[in-house]
């Protein structure tokens, strides 16, 4: 049995999907964190469930969207989960008669009673259920109260659809939803009223499914004639859409009268909250001060000594663990060097930033989850908006802080294309988690004393060139078409420990799973171009496969200030992974008993040329697995290789500005 | 006319055809259309975006579009 989970964006389905399926996926406070359908199985294995992006309506405007409409039209689905937002169920209801009309047995789940309650709305769930005529369970999404009951009614209930009509369009529109049905008789599965009706409302998914089955000029001109009568007909009705929008309300409001009790209540804290971050003049500074904050703690108080403490464990215990189990079992010297120069160095190297990334993650799950992110997008919208973006592109990026591959895949929701598609070049420059390893290495050896301050200077810096080359996009390659602004501004939510744990951790294990795969693999086979030569084995590192290739691109990186060929073939790694960066270091820089990559730095780099490294490594090139994405998500091979060449172009000509810029001032 | 709002001012909204049709929808879908009681709830500086309340939901929308919104005092 296949369950779609339906319902309006924000309302908590993939809270409840989690609940009901026992999985993990990305949950968060604002509008469009689902962005794909998600397929799960039910706990009590009696079905599947398929988690959708939020919508509003059937009819789509931005990609999200579209993911729902074509999925109700190209896929089986034989049961539909609503859930509603009590908290706003006028709105919620519009999305819940279209999904009726598609006459498929349907359930809702309504879902926070508790903010209703809150704001003095009182719903009587058992006379909703009677005038809707399906099953209405409450529950807590977040909590996972009241899901036992709604899989049990999932289970139970009948497979017949009462079909129960709860519009009528009147005689004009009803008669064009008989006559379509009429042509379709025995061409679709799909109910003829619920595809007319879309059809009215200007759905264009709808429109080209009917065209493959009625000729579509019949459509058009049945669709015209429609419009006018119905216009002619009432005199405040404007479009065909809008008048079956007005023909829904009035049932809504019926619906409503019966079945729901308003009381006057306090301004909600959520409001009072509001009127300090989003204040005319400390919107900003809240804003960067949070940001601050989150990167004194990741790199200074907290972060750092954790580091250092984990780095002395791996350095220390760890490492004289292995040598001791090798010695005991005559390890030959190949296994020896490979294991304590190749994996503990590469795999180490990379492991000892955890903590750091968890921090991170931990504040970007924070400001997901407490609905601070859509108030930051309002906040970001007056800057956005002058470089050709909106306030919403924001969004993306800062989720690409934590990892570009999922921003740029947030990128979804914006709802113009050319928007859309600078957001997902743009994406790439946001300093991601696998980048912050190389800075907490290199600060950590050039910049003490500010170590917070500089590594911010990295991000702002992503940000800016960000900003710089959105306005150079929208004055060249994609000039502008309307831009698109309206962001709904969810009630803020305290987080709960238990889910600011779960999703802090669902992105930080992605982290250490790839230090055991990826970076593992990845470390055996630079360490062997470290260890092979084309003099043979156990050759001299100056001499090996590695420097070799390293010493190819060496000299193009002089001018920028690292014209080492251990940089160069860092660089080349960074391209797999950007963590790969640092194993690359650690092996290649293998650091004897008592030293530290970190004292080892500074005899490769001067503090402007570690500097200039941090920038190209902040710009130089998307990962492989965001390429990937750029790819699936513009299907474009032209964008792809654009994102990738234009990164390297401004890294080099950034790089180049600040070393040589750097050195006629007097730095080194 | 919102453009003349303060914050905290009230207002139904008596035509909203004026603004585009993309933005129409989506305030549409979120239940705010002619005959919706709005309150504004904060003005972002340098021409930014504004914060509008209806029905206790909070919808963020950019100045230019929200002053071709017909609005009367309430």
């Amino acid at each position: 049995m296949e369950i779609a989970l339906i319902g309006n964006p924000n309302t908590g389905k993939t809270s409840l999907f989690n609940n009901l399926t026992g999985s993990y996926e990305y949950v968060g406070n604002w509008s469009g964190v689902t962005v794909e359908k998600k397929v799960g199985v039910f706990k009590n294995n009696k079905g599947r469930l398929i988690d959708l992006p939020g919508v509003y309506s059937l009819n789509p405007l931005s990609k999200d969207e579209g993911v729902v409409t074509s999925f109700f039209l190209k896929e089986p689905v034989d049961r539909l989960l609503n859930i509603l937002d009590a908290s706003q169920l006028e709105r919620n209801l519009h999305l819940t008669l279209q999904l009726l009309e598609y006459e498929k047995p349907a359930l809702i789940g309504l879902n926070m009673v508790d903010v209703a309650t809150k704001r003095g709305i009182q719903i009587d769930t058992e006379k909703l259920s009677q005038i809707l005529g399906v099953p209405v369970v409450p529950v807590v999404a977040r909590s996972g109260k009241g899901c036992d009951r709604l899989i049990e009614v999932i289970s139970t209930s009948s497979n017949h659809s009462k079909v129960k009509r709860h519009v009528y369009y009147g005689n004009a529109v009803e008669d064009a939803i008989n006559k379509i049905g009429i042509e379709l008789i025995g061409k679709t599965d799909h109910s003829p009223r619920w595809l007319a009706i879309q059809l009215f409302e200007g759905n264009d998914y709808v429109k080209s499914y009917l065209s493959d089955l009625v000729e579509a000029h019949k459509l058009e001109t049945l669709i015209t004639q429609l419009e006018s009568v119905v216009i002619n007909e009432y005199n405040n009705v404007k479009s065909l859409a809008n008048y079956i929008y007005v023909k829904r309300k009035e049932v809504i409001e019926k619906i409503l009268k019966a079945s729901v009790q308003k009381m006057k209540t306090s301004e909600p804290l959520s409001e009072k909250i509001d009127a300090i971050v989003t204040n005319r003049y400390l919107g900003m500074p809240i804003f960067l001060l949070c940001m601050y904050l989150m990167f004194m703690l990741t790199f200074d108080w907290l972060g750092t000594p954790l580091s250092d403490v984990l780095d002395g464990l791996l350095t220390g215990p760890v490492t004289i663990g292995f040598e001791s189990i090798l010695n005991a079992i005559n390890a030959s010297d190949f296994i020896h060097a490979l294991i304590i120069e190749g994996l503990i160095a590469g795999v180490g190297g990379v492991l000892v930033f955890v903590p750091q990334i968890f921090i991170l993650f931990f504040f970007i799950s924070l400001l997901e989850d407490s609905g601070y992110m859509a108030r930051v997008a309002l906040v970001m919208d007056r800057i956005m908006e002058s470089v050709g973006l909106n306030g919403k592109a924001f969004i993306p990026m800062m989720i690409g802080f934590g990892c570009n591959v999922p921003g740029i895949m947030a990128a979804r929701t914006i709802e113009t294309p050319r928007e859309r598609l600078m957001t997902i070049l743009l994406t790439p420059l946001m300093s991601c988690s696998a980048r912050l390893p190389v800075y907490a290495l290199f600060v950590g050896a050039f910049f003490v004393g500010h170590k917070a301050l500089v590594v911010l200077s990295l991000y702002v810096l992503g940000i800016v060139v960000a900003l710089i080359l959105a306005k150079i996009f929208t004055k060249t390659l994609l000039k502008s078409e309307t831009s698109l602004f309206v962001i709904e501004l969810p009630p803020y939510r305290l987080p709960q420990v238990q889910s600011l744990w779960r999703s802090t951790w669902d992105k930080g294990k992605g982290f250490v799973r790839k230090a055991g795969t990826f970076i593992f693999a990845g470390s055996v086979f630079i360490w062997l171009l470290s260890y092979a030569g084309p003099n043979g084995l156990k050759v001299d590192m100056d001499d090996s496969f590695l420097a070799m290739i390293g010493n190819l691109f060496a000299p193009l990186l002089e001018p920028i200030g690292f014209g080492t060929w251990q940089a160069a073939a860092s660089l080349i790694t960074g391209f797999l992974a950007k963590e790969a960066i640092i194993s690359t270091m650690n092996i290649i820089y293998f650091v004897p008993e008592n030293a530290s990559l970190q004292g080892l730095l500074s005899d490769y780099f001067t503090p402007l040329a570690a500097y200039s490294f941090m920038v190209f490594i902040l710009l130089y090139i998307p990962c492989l697995a965001t390429a990937a994405t750029i790819y699936k998500e513009t299907g474009s091979r032209k964008w792809t290789a654009f994102s990738i060449l234009y990164a390297l172009f401004i890294a080099y000509i950034l790089c180049l500005v600040i070393y040589q810029g750097g050195k006629l001032f007097g730095l080194v | 006319m919102f453009g003349t709002f303060k914050v905290g001012e009230k207002g139904i909204i008596v035509n909203i055809s004026k603004v585009g049709q993309m933005v129409q929808r989506r305030l549409l879908d979120l239940g705010i259309t002619e005959g919706s009681e709005v309150c504004v709830k904060c003005i972002m500086p340098f021409g930014g975006p504004v914060m509008i309340e209806s029905c206790g939901q909070c919808v963020g929308l950019r100045r230019k579009e929200a002053c071709l919104i017909e609005v009367e005092r309430v």
